[in-house]
């Protein structure tokens, strides 16, 4: 007998209202069991809610003088009204207004370069595993070539050659990531394609694309997410330094790594300017490590030692 | 044994080989050349007659190939090619930066390993203590702080409270050693700090693993004191995934160089690369690059024939 309708949107109904239970009990023991990744996590989604409500709550615009230069934390604005916070850089900018903006640009690329270089990496090297014989050798030696390479170095001859935008700074950071997470899945989906599933997708006539695309794919993701996790903090590191040396994001756009660029020439008047920056940066990191620990433990413990 | 280590040794040669040509072009994507870099000066602008004089002069207007083929021939020479920018031999300019970042390298090592691995194994031994939760919080502190705002703060501090700056002046570790070292030692505590807080935190989960196996439930059976089964029984076997983790660490120690030493302004090759590339010395940079592969490549060369050094297991056929 067919359900009638009333009763099929009740069982849809029960169903939406089962799935936010379990996913409530879901994020209930992943705190019981992992308490300090919980932390990141939510510290992780504060500060990230923050740097997108940046033009709301900063308290003013990130590139305009608004009082005198290099003004300590708690003072008052002189040229516009308010308070500067955190105290002013070295062209009189209220430095919380540039935390919040800088965070926008640093957390972004931070996220996005591991994402698009994993993602990449992911392609290539399950068609490695996959494909073997010559593909698999020339990548595997290309990889091995990339990876010798300090990852400054090469993320500086592409910002250098190709400019010194966001997108080009993302570019720069994925093709690192994309290299050491070819090596990571490549073994992962080595083992994957002896498995049965894929013999049987074979048997029934799927084609190579199919194969890669529906069952192996699939099935490296839970790899992937953990790769993608680990990586982000270091990805905001290193957009850090490449705007520190002057080859990453330019002004006037903020990013964290470029607020510091010269934060050394005033140290002594002004210490503050030094330790915002660096200290935003390490705390969101720490967040991003512990997040990504857990996650890490929960979705596959051999993967322990990556990084 | 020996066999192994000559064709690891062997390999280096095509690895080299791949990353010179790959890097070699793409060096040439970048926009501009070397002429227009050394010409353009504050006010002064060559003319573009001038400009075509020199290229064709120093070989620039000579199709990829050529340039390339050129470039290799002095490689297998041993010869890594002439800088225009600083106006003498690739060879030269680097000898003295070759020595400043590796005399770095060698201290960060050791700065992280006599760090880390106490740090590691006091926090496996007491392991839940409150001097393990300290432990865990300084290495989860020491990877979350980026190495270039540590050593910010770090010359914030000495400049505040002891008045010390870095010296301008290069002195090499050949004339006088206590100079030259007393200078590589902040730089060498922040590139060492940070590798100290991933080798120790390694140490400590691999110690954990083996602290509950059979054999040191025995050793301990049979009276052998606290020392000689941490030191001998726990460590030794504890110690190989450590190390494979102190093999990568030369790579992160690579990119702590190109920052710190301009922060601590060491003419060192990190420094020297960040200004070659800018001002397109395409020459200077692929000779730094190459020397950094020789030197990681035989860094990772001598961990794995650790590794059978220390676990009799591992043979090498």
């Amino acid at each position: 007998m067919q359900p009638s309708a009333a009763e099929h949107m009740g069982t849809e109904r029960r169903d939406a209202l089962g799935r936010l239970e379990r996913a409530g009990k879901a994020f209930g023991s992943f705190t019981r069991a992992h308490p300090t990744g919980a932390a990141g996590g939510v510290i992780l989604c504060v500060i990230i809610v923050l740097v997108l409500l940046a033009n709301v709550i900063s308290p003013f615009r990130y590139d305009r003088t608004v009082a005198r230069q290099l003004m300590p934390p708690l003072s008052h604005a002189t040229i516009e009204e308010g308070r500067n916070w955190f105290g002013t850089d070295e062209l009189g900018r209220d430095v919380v207004s540039r935390l919040l903006h800088g965070g926008r640009v640093s957390i972004f690329v931070g996220i996005m370069a591991p994402l698009i270089g994993v993602a990449i990496g992911t392609v290539l090297g399950i068609a490695s595993a996959y494909f073997s014989r010559w593909f698999d050798l020339l990548l595997q030696r290309l990889v091995d070539t990339v990876l010798i390479l300090p990852a400054i170095v090469v993320a500086m001859t592409i910002t250098v050659a190709f400019g010194f935008t966001v997108p080009v700074v993302i570019m720069a950071l994925a093709v690192s990531y994309s290299a050491s997470s070819v090596r990571v899945v490549r073994s992962h989906a080595l083992t994957l394609s002896n498995m049965q599933y894929v013999e049987a997708a074979r048997a029934l006539g799927s084609s190579d694309m199919r194969i890669i695309f529906r069952h192996l794919v699939p099935n490296s993701l839970p790899v992937s997410m953990v790769l993608i996790a680990v990586s982000v903090g270091a990805a905001i590191t290193a957009e850090a330094a490449l705007s520190f040396l002057g080859i990453g994001i330019q002004p006037p756009i903020p990013s964290w790594g470029n607020m510091l660029t010269r934060a050394q020439l005033n140290f002594d008047l002004a210490p503050h300017i030094a330790i915002a920056p660096g200290f935003a940066i390490s705390i969101v990191v720490l967040a991003v490590n512990l997040f990504g620990d857990s996650l890490r433990d929960v979705l596959d413990p051999r993967l322990r030692n990556v990084r | 044994m020996w066999k192994y280590t000559l064709r690891r040794l062997a390999l280096i040669v095509p690895t080299l080989f791949l990353l010179g040509t790959l890097l070699f072009f793409m060096l040439r994507v970048l926009p501009g050349d070397e002429a227009l870099f050394i010409t353009s000066g504050e006010e002064s602008v060559a003319s573009v007659e001038d400009l075509e004089r020199l290229r064709e002069a120093w070989g620039l207007n000579d199709p990829l190939y050529v340039q390339y083929w050129r470039w290799l021939r002095g490689i297998l020479q041993g010869d890594l090619g002439y800088s225009r920018y600083a106006d003498r031999p690739v060879w030269d300019a680097l000898a003295s930066k070759i020595e400043v970042t590796a005399t770095l390298a060698f201290l960060s090592v050791v700065v992280a390993l006599a760090w880390s691995l106490p740090l590691g194994i006091i926090s496996a031994l007491w392991r839940g203590s409150w001097i393990d939760q300290t432990i865990r919080v300084i290495t989860a502190a020491g990877i979350a702080m980026p190495n270039f705002w540590v050593a910010i703060l770090l010359l914030l501090f000495l400049v505040k409270f002891f008045n010390w700056i870095p010296p301008i002046l290069h002195v090499s570790i050949f004339d006088d050693p206590v100079t030259a070292l007393k200078r590589m030692l902040f730089p060498a505590l922040v590139i060492g700090f940070r590798s100290a807080s991933t080798i120790s935190r390694m140490t400590r989960s691999t110690m954990l693993e083996v602290i509950g196996d059979d054999y040191i439930r025995t050793a301990r059976a049979k009276g052998l004191g606290p020392y000689v089964v941490t030191m001998r029984h726990a460590l030794a076997n504890a110690i190989i995934p450590v190390l494979t983790m102190a093999g990568l660490l030369v790579a992160a120690l690579m990119d702590g160089a190109v920052i710190i030493e301009r922060i601590f302004t060491l003419p060192g090759l990190g420094q020297q690369i960040v200004d070659s590339t800018s001002a397109r010395d395409f020459v200077m940079v692929q000779g730094i690059v190459l020397i950094l592969a020789v030197f990681m490549m035989v860094w990772i060369l001598i961990v794995d024939l650790l590794y059978a050094w220390i676990d009799p297991r591992i043979r090498y056929e």
